[in-house]
């Protein structure tokens, strides 16, 4: 029942019908086949659509972006809301922000993570049970509990660096433990362990040495994610950023869309350069990405 | 394999019993948990019993806050409309992330992939992004979706946002759009596990493919089902970006949600106390619906 590492041998590659095809779809009629793949389309117009539309939107000049019939293509086509962009507001400024924030939170978080995660799967210790029943339930506490009192004792402590208040209080999620001890499970084995031990290697060496790098999948997977989840947050920033010349990229956005006059043209440009980072960086590890998030919810 | 991976590393284990060593590996989420979340949830209880602006000293007013809590009609409103984008998730979002798995498990599917990532595009994206795309898509003139009915069956004009039942609707539809894609992959995953003699010894009985699904199928994604169904329940009942972004909870009051009222108390009213009873409520509630549901599909048994 595992789904990797050993799955992933098995299982047939995505589009590559590995799967003798030909006897399963004689039995099927061709009608439902049809159906399928409309059923998929649909969806996919009903997905991609709406993004397109902005993608597009963006490149038409101001006036064009509100018609009626919509159009489907920028005729004509213009830089302008781009340009527009870049001049008069400081993009590169929440660009950076949002990239810096994103990347520490990353790295620290990979690291606290995949420590808790080999420490849970690998070693048995007094109250174990319980310390991970602790943390899995703090999966449950909504955020928006957390949020007023949070903002609060950062506050009454005098912690006024925005930095801090992004990264920090974020950086140990219970997901990512939880992640990583599924997959350790499944692709440390005892024995390397204990080889490494006679080797004389010490317990943070054997994590830094071994077991790292045999995790390296599941590291990209919560990289992925925690990535994302930082650079994208929204709610937490509006909260604890004031300063417009600390904006991260979703706060610089809401501001000009909430600035007298809608920009929308401006702001269109704005989201489609800040999706362009989450994108590639999803597609350049979906699978890991994809395979990772599913792990623990398919074994146990 | 999974009862066998357990068993193996619960009792053959590494003889490394003992030692501070896993504690150290541990203490950094500890730290982080005691600091960020378990400090904030003690705060909150105190302030949930007092009246407080933000400055000065809170003013202790016992349970006043959780007595207005119940006569405030705003609040009710919230947890009705919470209520209504939680069962809309579990009933509808849910299912159709099974269907749509389902129709991606299709054997010899050509394009799995490429559909895969495509449903999966809404969460990669930040939610300030799509708020903003689906803010033009529903707009009531110029809108997408209104142009597309007035194309299609030469009937629009609905005021999507401004309406207060299709205001609801509009955030329910974005709820489904952002999530089902996400939903889609545990069940997608979960399908891959099911061993096809399964599917050929239910044909060899003589069951179609519907009768194939409800008995192999549907018993055999249980432990995913539960999964997914628990994640949205606790997901949707702290809804905020959708509602929030879109509508900013308008018009009136139509869409807003515990989540949001809680916002809205604290950071635009500085009703700090206030918010914190409602976040003290609202933590019972997701806490005790996520146990409940927890146990009623068994989830974290044999972890």
């Amino acid at each position: 029942m595992a789904t990797r590492p050993a799955g992933t041998a098995t299982r047939p590659a995505a589009g590559a019908p590995t799967v003798p095809a030909g006897t399963t779809r004689r039995r099927r009629p061709s009608g439902s086949r049809g159906l399928l793949y409309l059923f998929l389309v649909a969806l996919t117009v009903m997905f991609a659509l709406p993004l397109l539309w902005a993608v597009t939107s963006s490149f038409k000049p101001r006036g064009d972006i509100f018609t009626y019939p919509p159009q489907p293509l920028p005729i004509p086509f213009t830089l302008e809301n781009y340009t527009r962009l870049l001049e008069t507001q400081p993009f590169w400024g929440w660009f950076l922000t949002s990239t810096v924030v994103a990347v520490l939170s990353t790295t620290l978080s990979v690291f606290v993570c995949s420590l808790a995660g080999f420490a849970f799967a690998k070693y048995r210790f007094r109250g174990k049970r319980m310390l991970f029943d602790v943390m899995f339930s703090s999966l449950a506490v909504p955020f928006a509990v957390i949020v007023v009192p949070l903002f609060v004792v950062l506050v009454k402590a005098g912690v006024t660096n925005v930095y801090f208040s992004l990264i920090v209080p974020w950086v140990a999620p219970a997901f990512g433990i939880f992640m990583m001890r599924q997959y350790v499970e499944q692709a440390v084995p005892d024995s390397i362990l204990e080889a490494g031990r006679l080797d004389g290697a010490s317990e943070f060496g054997l994590f830094l040495r071994v077991v790292v790098p045999l995790l390296r999948p599941a590291l990209g997977a919560l990289a992925v994610w925690s990535f994302l989840n930082s650079y994208n947050s929204f709610f937490w920033p509006l909260i604890v950023v004031s300063d417009p010349a600390q904006y991260t990229l979703p706060l610089g956005i809401q501001a000009l869309y909430g600035a007298e006059g809608r920009q929308v043209d401006m702001v269109l440009a704005g989201s489609v350069l800040a999706a362009v980072p989450s994108l590639i960086m999803f597609l350049l590890l979906r699978k890991q990405l994809l395979d990772g998030l599913t792990a623990g919810a398919v074994k146990s | 394999m999974a009862a066998v991976t357990e068993r193996r590393t619960g009792s053959g284990a590494p003889a490394r019993g003992s030692g501070l060593t896993p504690y150290a590996f541990i203490s950094p989420f500890y730290l982080l948990y005691g600091l960020f979340m378990v400090v904030p949830i003690g705060v909150g209880l105190y302030l949930s019993f007092t009246e407080w602006a933000g400055l000065g000293t809170p003013l202790w007013i016992g349970l006043d806050n959780y007595t207005r809590l119940l006569d405030d009609g705003s609040f009710r409103t919230a947890v009705v409309n919470t209520l209504l984008y939680t069962l809309f998730a579990v009933f509808v979002v849910v299912p159709t992330a099974l269907l749509v798995a389902q129709a991606l498990n299709a054997r010899g599917l050509r394009g799995r992939d490429f559909f895969r990532l495509t449903f999966f595009m809404p969460v990669v994206l930040s939610p300030i992004i799509i708020a903003l795309v689906f803010t033009l898509v529903y707009d009531r003139e110029f809108g997408l979706l209104n142009a597309a009915l007035r194309g299609f069956f030469g009937w629009g004009g609905i005021d999507w946002l401004g309406e207060p039942s299709w205001a609801k609707v509009s955030v329910m539809f974005l709820v489904l759009w952002r999530w089902t894609g996400y939903l889609t992959i545990f069940f997608l995953a979960g399908l891959k596990n099911i061993p096809r003699e399964l599917y050929e010894a239910a044909e060899i009985d003589g069951a179609g493919r519907v009768r194939s699904f409800f008995t192999v199928t549907v018993p055999m994604l249980r432990p995913v089902t539960a999964f997914v169904a628990v994640t949205v329940l606790v997901g949707t009942a702290q809804i905020l970006e959708e509602p929030m972004l879109l509508t900013k909870g308008g018009p009136g009051e139509a869409t807003l949600s515990v989540a949001m009222f809680i916002y809205r108390e604290a950071f635009t009213r500085q009703q700090l106390g206030y918010a914190a009873a409602a976040g003290v409520v609202m933590f019972v509630l997701v806490f005790a619906v996520g146990r409940a549901a927890g146990s009623l599909f068994g989830v974290g048994k044999g972890r």
